[in-house]
């Protein structure tokens, strides 16, 4: 299996066992990304390179670290130290890169009380 | 992607009840709360470096960001999925994400990553070196039965930082 010690000094922080040397766990991120993989032609399910979750690890961090970024500045923009899922919606909205994240932001915007109520009046 | 109206059903109830979320427990019906999410501790330990040490986060933010997360994972693969459909190819690989983030606007992580997966390639031919070398037949091991990777290592390094445009290529492929 992986080894975890040679790379612990190499990327810093998120470093655990179940996650060895990468900040998010390849296993679980293989499972997201085979859910939107699609079939191939013949309709066998497509497949996923070992490096591919190893790039999205790092891809994540990156993603979660500018979205975060973006929010706490909503959050100061507030005149607030705490960020919470409105400062992340204001951040969504604001960057043209975040687009695809519109409808996951309004779902939680309204995501307060009944769910199934809320997944019907956006459609 | 297609799913988004139904998961706010579907991981709506457990939501709620999600507090110990990836604490273990398994789900019950429809898609487990594991299956659809990366960990919110390692999540919420990303957003906590982001930002400066006085400032805080509340649980919601946390969750929102989770589901974000899945998108994203969810939109560049599509991406990619549909590249390897065009050029006939069954394996997604590292090289069709890079392509997948630089099309969709994520060009400014493409150099982190690739520096990332140059270090990972390294320390995974290494550790190959090291796993497989018994005493004294190294490097004949390492080509026999690391070789394939490790020799793609090699040339990767400098395919994979210019080769993310180009229509290719199975040097990707771990087993």
């Amino acid at each position: 299996m992986r080894q975890a010690r040679p790379y612990s000094g190499m990327f810093c922080g998120g470093v655990s066992a179940r996650t060895g040397p990468h900040a998010l766990p390849l296993a679980r991120i293989k499972k997201i990304m085979k859910r939107s993989a699609g079939e191939t032609a013949d309709g066998g399910a497509r497949m996923i390179s070992g490096e591919a979750p190893v790039v999205f690890s790092k891809a994540c961090e990156l993603f979660i670290a500018e979205l975060t970024r973006r929010a706490w500045a909503a959050t100061l923009d507030g005149k607030r130290r705490t960020v919470h899922k409105e400062d992340v919606a204001t951040a969504v909205h604001n960057t043209d890169l975040f687009d695809f994240l519109v409808d996951v932001v309004m779902a939680d915007h309204h995501a307060g009380g009944d769910d199934g109520e809320d997944a019907a009046a956006l459609e | 992607m297609a799913d988004g109206p139904a998961s706010p059903g579907g991981g709506g109830g457990s939501h709620e009840s999600g507090s110990p979320r990836g604490g273990g427990g398994g789900g019950g019906g429809g898609v487990r709360e594991q299956d659809r999410f990366l960990p919110i501790a390692n999540i919420s330990r990303i957003m906590k470096k982001a930002i400066p040490a006085n400032g805080k986060i509340a649980k919601d933010a946390k969750e929102t960001v989770q589901e974000c997360v899945s998108e994203f994972i969810s939109f560049i693969t599509s991406e990619a999925s549909d590249k390897c459909q065009r050029e006939k190819r069954k394996t997604i690989n590292g090289d069709d994400l890079l392509w997948a983030m630089a099309t969709l606007g994520f060009e400014d992580y493409i150099d982190p990553l690739k520096v990332y997966l140059q270090k990972y390639r390294e320390k995974q031919g290494d550790s190959k070196l090291t796993a497989k070398a018994g005493d004294g037949s190294v490097k004949k091991d390492a080509l026999g039965h690391g070789g394939a990777s490790s020799s793609a290592t090699q040339g990767m390094g400098q395919q994979g930082a210019y080769g993310y445009m180009q229509p290719q290529v199975t040097h990707l492929k771990f087993p």
